[in-house]
C-alpha cells in the first residue's frame, strides 16, 4: 500500500472522481488490485430451486380444503374417539399450548425466569407474557423471537415481557443492559425503561440502565426513537442518548463529539440549574459544535427557551443549510413540517418512518395482547 | 461504538446532506417493491430475481462473519429463511435490509453452532486450497497469498466498515448501490468506506514496510 497518498485517497469526494465510492474519475491502482485479488471469493452461484411459496392467506387453498373436508371430519371424529378413550386412563395433562413469546438460551450463569434457573444444556426455555428475566453478576440470556429479533440479555439485568402480539411487542427493561438486533418491522419492538421509552425504527443497539433509572442508548445499525412524555430524541448508528427519571430522553449526540460539548450537553439536558446556567451551557454547545453535531442541534431546536431558539437556528444553519421551503420564523414557532424538512435535510434517515409508526406504537395497540402495563406512560 | 476525536469532522460532514439515488437504483428500488409483493403473492420466479439482485449483498455481509465456504452455503439459507418470513415483511421497499438482517443474525448462529469456533484468519487459505482448480489457474501464489491475508484484515476491521469494505471490494458494488440495497444513506455507506479504507491500509502497511527493510538490509542497498 502506498502510504504516501492515503492523505487524499482518504477524504471523500463531494462528488464524482471518487472511485472507491461509485468507481468514477481515475482508477486508483491500489483499490483496483484489491479489488482483482479480492474478486476471486466474489459469490457466483445461481439462485437454487426454491420451494413452492407458503402463502400467508388461506383462501387459495379453500377449493383443497372443501374436497378434503370428508376426508379430515371423519379423520377427526376418529382421533377425539381414541382421545376420549385414552386421556382418561392414563390420567395426563394435555400437552402444553405453545404461546407467543420469546424463547431464552443460556449465555452463562445460571439466568432466571421467576424462581425457574435456567441451566447449562438445557433446551431453550419460554418467555412469556408478565414473566420476569433476571441475570446476576455471573449470568447472561439470550431472548429470540421469529419475528422480532434477538435480544442479549448481559449480567446485573431484570427485563419483563409487557406485550407480545401479532403487531406491537414491548419489554420493560427495569435494569441491567441489552443489546438488541432487531428485524421486525420499524415501530414494532418497543422497551420501556424507567425515564423513556425507546421504538426501534430497524437497527441495532445497546440499552442500559442503572438502578437509579438513569438510561444511555447507542444506536450501532439503523436509528431508534426514543420518547417520553411527548419528548422525542432520534439516535442514528454511532450516536447516543442519555435519559434521566422525570426528565426522559436527552439530547442524541454523536459520541466523537469534543468532551465540553458532551459535558456542557449533559449539564444542560439534566442538571437543575438556572435559565443563566442553562445558556451559559448552551453558549458552550455552539462553540464548539461541528457539522457533525447537526443532529443534536437539530434536536435543541424544540429544547431551548424562545429567546435561544434564534442562535441554536444560526449555528445549525450554517452547519447544515435548511432546505429552500423551510423560514426560520417557521422554525421560530417550531413548524412541525418545517422542522420535518431539515432534519431529512441533515442525511440521517427519513423522518417520516418515525411520524408514521410513531402513530402506530403510542396511539393503537389492538392486535398486541397486553400483559402488565407499561408504568408511567 | 468507540468514541473518536475529531479527526474526521469533514468525514462525518461529507455524510450530511441527502444526496439523490440515481435513476436506475431508484426504479431498482422500485421494482423490488413490485418484485416482493409478487413474491409474497407466492411468485417463484419474481423470488428467483430478488435472489439474483440481492445474492452478493447477502453473500457480502457474511463473508464479513463467516468462512467463505460457510458464506456460500449460508446465502441460501438466507433466502430460505426469507422465503419462509416473507408474508412479515410489510415494508416491500427495505426488502435488502431486512435480508441483510437476517443475514447477520444467521452468522451469529453459525458462531453459536461451530464449538469450538473456526478461526477466520485460517479460513481464506484453507478456501483457496479447496477450491484451487476451479479458481483462475494463472494467479501466482503470491496473489493467492495476499488475497487470503487482506480479505482477513479486512475482517480483523469493525463490523460497519469490513461489512461495507468486503461489499466494495470483493462483491463489487458501488457505495450508491450499497446504500439503495441496504437502506443506509449515502453519508453513512461513503464514511464507512473511507474510515474502513484507511483503517485497511494501516493494517496493510506495516507487514510490507517491514518486508521492505528486509529487502533493503539483504541487498545491502539502501533503496528498494
Amino acid at each position: 500500500m502506498d502510504a504516501a497518498k492515503n492523505k487524499t485517497a482518504n477524504e471523500p469526494q463531494a462528488n464524482g472522481n471518487d472511485y472507491l465510492w461509485d468507481g468514477s474519475g481515475a482508477p486508483d491502482p491500489e483499490i483496483r488490485k484489491l479489488e482483482a485479488l479480492l474478486g476471486e471469493f466474489r459469490h457466483d452461484r445461481p439462485a437454487p430451486p426454491f420451494p413452492e411459496m407458503v402463502l400467508s392467506r388461506g383462501w387459495t387453498l379453500f377449493p383443497l380444503r372443501m374436497r378434503l373436508f370428508p376426508v379430515l371430519a371423519a379423520t377427526a371424529a376418529a382421533l377425539l374417539a381414541v382421545a376420549a378413550i385414552v386421556f382418561p386412563r392414563q390420567g395426563t395433562q394435555p400437552p402444553p399450548v405453545a404461546v407467543a413469546g420469546w424463547e431464552v438460551s443460556r449465555r452463562a450463569g445460571t439466568p432466571q425466569i421467576g424462581s425457574t434457573a435456567i441451566h447449562a444444556n438445557e433446551r431453550p426455555s419460554r418467555f412469556g407474557l408478565g414473566q420476569v428475566l433476571e441475570t446476576d453478576a455471573q449470568s447472561r440470556a439470550s431472548l429470540q423471537a421469529e419475528d422480532v429479533g434477538r435480544i442479549e440479555i448481559e449480567p446485573n439485568s431484570r427485563v419483563r415481557v409487557l406485550t407480545m402480539g401479532q403487531g406491537l411487542k414491548r419489554i420493560a427493561l427495569d435494569r441491567g443492559k441489552i443489546s438488541a438486533f432487531i428485524w421486525s418491522p420499524p415501530g414494532q419492538f418497543v422497551v420501556d425503561t424507567p425515564s423513556a421509552t425507546t421504538v426501534d425504527l430497524g437497527c441495532a443497539y445497546t440499552l442500559q440502565v442503572d438502578d437509579s433509572g438513569n438510561g444511555l442508548v447507542r444506536t450501532s445499525l439503523g436509528w431508534v426513537g426514543f420518547k417520553l412524555n411527548g419528548h422525542e430524541s432520534f439516535i442514528p448508528a454511532g450516536a447516543a442518548c442519555a435519559t434521566r427519571p422525570k426528565v426522559g430522553p436527552g439530547t442524541p449526540y454523536f459520541e466523537d463529539a469534543s468532551a465540553e460539548f458532551r459535558a456542557a450537553l449533559a449539564r444542560f439536558d439534566f442538571d437543575d440549574s438556572t435559565a443563566e446556567q442553562r445558556s451559559a451551557e448552551l453558549a458552550i454547545v455552539l462553540a464548539h459544535s461541528r457539522k457533525g453535531d447537526a443532529l443534536t442541534l437539530w434536536h435543541l431546536l424544540a429544547r431551548v427557551d424562545q429567546g435561544q431558539r434564534g442562535l441554536v437556528y444560526d449555528r445549525l444553519y450554517r452547519l447544515v443549510p435548511a432546505p429552500a421551503s423551510v423560514t426560520k420564523e417557521g422554525i421560530l414557532r417550531l413548524d412541525q413540517p418545517m422542522l420535518d424538512l431539515w432534519w431529512n435535510a441533515l442525511g440521517f434517515e427519513d423522518i417520516s418512518i418515525w411520524r408514521h409508526w410513531e402513530r402506530s406504537w403510542s396511539g393503537d395497540t389492538s392486535g398486541a395482547t397486553s400483559g402488565t402495563p407499561a408504568t408511567g406512560r | 461504538m468507540a468514541s473518536r476525536s475529531g479527526d474526521n469532522v469533514d468525514l462525518l460532514a461529507a455524510g450530511l446532506g441527502r444526496q439523490p439515488v440515481s435513476d436506475p437504483l431508484a426504479r431498482e428500488i422500485s421494482d423490488d417493491a413490485t418484485l416482493v409483493r409478487a413474491a409474497q403473492a407466492g411468485d417463484r420466479a419474481a423470488f428467483g430475481r430478488l435472489y439474483e439482485r440481492y445474492a452478493r449483498l447477502i453473500h457480502g455481509v457474511l463473508l464479513a462473519k463467516v468462512p467463505v465456504g460457510a458464506a456460500d452455503d449460508l446465502v441460501q439459507d438466507v433466502f430460505l429463511r426469507a422465503l419462509r418470513r416473507l408474508s412479515t415483511l410489510r415494508e416491500s421497499g427495505s426488502f435488502g435490509a431486512w435480508l441483510a438482517a437476517i443475514a447477520r443474525n444467521l452468522a451469529n448462529d453459525y458462531h453459536r453452532r461451530s464449538l469450538p469456533e473456526e478461526p477466520l484468519a485460517d479460513d481464506a487459505t484453507e478456501h483457496r486450497v479447496s477450491h484451487e482448480e476451479a479458481r483462475v489457474q494463472t494467479r501466482t501464489a503470491e496473489d493467492a497469498s495476499s488475497a487470503a491475508a487482506i480479505l482477513d484484515a479486512i475482517r480483523s476491521l469493525p463490523d460497519a466498515y469490513r461489512e461495507t469494505l468486503i461489499l466494495r471490494l470483493v462483491e463489487g458494488l458501488t457505495g450508491p448501490e450499497i446504500a439503495a440495497r441496504t437502506g443506509l444513506t449515502h453519508g453513512s455507506v461513503r464514511v464507512n468506506l473511507h474510515r474502513g479504507m484507511e483503517q485497511l491500509r494501516a493494517k496493510l502497511s506495516p507487514p510490507q514496510a517491514a518486508v521492505s527493510q528486509k529487502r533493503r538490509r539483504c541487498n545491502g542497498r539502501g533503496e528498494e
